[in-house]
């Protein structure tokens, strides 16, 4: 199955890239949107004081 | 001849790119001076344009974000290739920044919080990301893998200079990229875009010898809108950050949190602040010290907020 990679995707904040298949006539089978990124805010966030967090999560999105 | 020039993200927040955007109408200065080879955030280039391009190719690349993963240090690489000069752009390309705060537990501890734990997550199979997956015949799907330690640039790469901050000024990137097409870069390995000296020698409150009996946080008192945040209780990392920034959190009444970085040959930004602190606490008697200092509630989120995956910690002992 021939593969089409879109690597990455670009103009937006943020990682990703598209896996496209294509079929034996050339037509799109399926397309995947895949996240290539995790920092982790999630959990490093936890038990900070409170008074930080506001500094801390406009580190998530900068855009 | 036109500069050739790359733009970069790794595990980044993307608030470096637009500082770029931030220096307004100099942008056009920018594209004057310089043709733009790759900048997701802006522009349409694929790593395989990367990879397509000779070596050497490019005049300068920013790179911001740290290197979080598989992806990011083979991308750092190539670039790395493909520079001639190559600039860590911001706190997470120069200390981990925020996101290297992760090195505070492991990979594994993180995907379970981030797709499992976490309480708007709906996840009950325990589905997390992996490296090699299939989503049934024929659909082999790769992913880059999430590595346990938040890692800097230079701990990838060979880097050639560091503009510091989160997010740098802008105007100090505009002037950095100044030092490249004026062909003016200082001794390899130089922070540029930025002081010389502590961000204390340019904050404007007023400052005289430090003696602290207590350490506040900052809902527990009003600071006085003149004096030092640091002589009157409140942590501020000035003495051990570098000027450069416009003293922009001083200036809205919050003390510094060091994203501008160490000064040169200050091998650990935190350890240098706690140094600085132990040494202006007035009571001299162990207990007493060790009283004053248990009131800071997070002291390894205060003094390595943006340098935890340079410092001599680095990460949680495994």
């Amino acid at each position: 199955m021939k593969r089409i990679a879109i690597d990455p995707i670009t103009r937006l904040e943020g990682h990703g890239k598209i896996m496209i298949f294509l079929n034996d006539e050339g037509s799109v089978d399926n397309a995947f949107l895949q996240i290539p990124e995790l920092r982790g805010f999630e959990k490093f966030v936890e038990g900070l004081p409170v008074e930080e967090i506001p500094r801390v999560v406009t580190r998530i999105c900068g855009v | 001849m036109k500069l050739k020039i790359g733009i970069y993200w790794g595990a980044a927040c993307g608030g470096c790119d637009v500082a770029i955007l931030d220096t307004h109408e100099k942008l056009l200065e920018i594209a004057d001076k310089a043709d733009i080879y790759l900048w997701p955030l802006a522009t349409d280039f694929k790593y395989s344009d990367v990879r397509a391009m000779k070596d050497g190719s490019l005049d300068a690349v920013l790179f911001s974000g740290g290197v979080r993963n598989s992806e990011n240090e083979e991308i750092a690489k190539l670039l790395r290739e493909k520079a001639k000069v190559m600039i860590a752009l911001g706190a997470c390309a120069q200390g981990g920044g925020v996101p290297g705060l992760a090195n505070m537990y492991t990979r594994e501890e993180i995907m379970r919080r981030a797709y499992i734990e976490s309480e708007s997550t709906d996840n009950k199979e325990g589905v997390v990301p992996l490296e090699r997956s299939t989503a049934g015949p024929g659909y082999d799907l790769e992913l880059p893998r999430l590595y346990n330690t938040v890692k800097t640039l230079s701990q990838v790469v060979d880097v050639d200079y560091t503009i510091p901050g989160c997010p740098p000024a802008s105007l100090q990137i505009y002037s950095a990229l100044g030092l490249v097409w004026d062909d003016m870069l200082p001794k390899k390995g130089a922070v540029i875009g930025a002081g010389d000296r502590a961000l204390c020698e340019e904050c404007p409150r007023k400052k005289s010898e430090k003696t602290i009996t207590h350490i506040y946080r900052t809902h527990e008192k009003l600071p006085d809108a003149e004096t030092c945040f640091l002589e009157q209780g409140f942590i501020c990392l000035g003495v051990a950050t570098r000027a450069g920034c416009g003293s922009r959190c001083i200036k809205s009444w919050t003390p510094c949190r060091g994203c501008y970085g160490p000064l040169d040959d200050v091998a650990d930004q935190g350890i240098k602040m706690l140094g600085a602190l132990a040494s202006v606490i007035e009571p001299k008697e162990e207990a007493a010290i060790n009283a004053v200092l248990d009131s800071v509630v997070d002291p390894l989120r205060t003094f390595h907020r943006f340098s935890l995956a340079s410092s001599i910690l680095r990460r949680r002992k495994e």
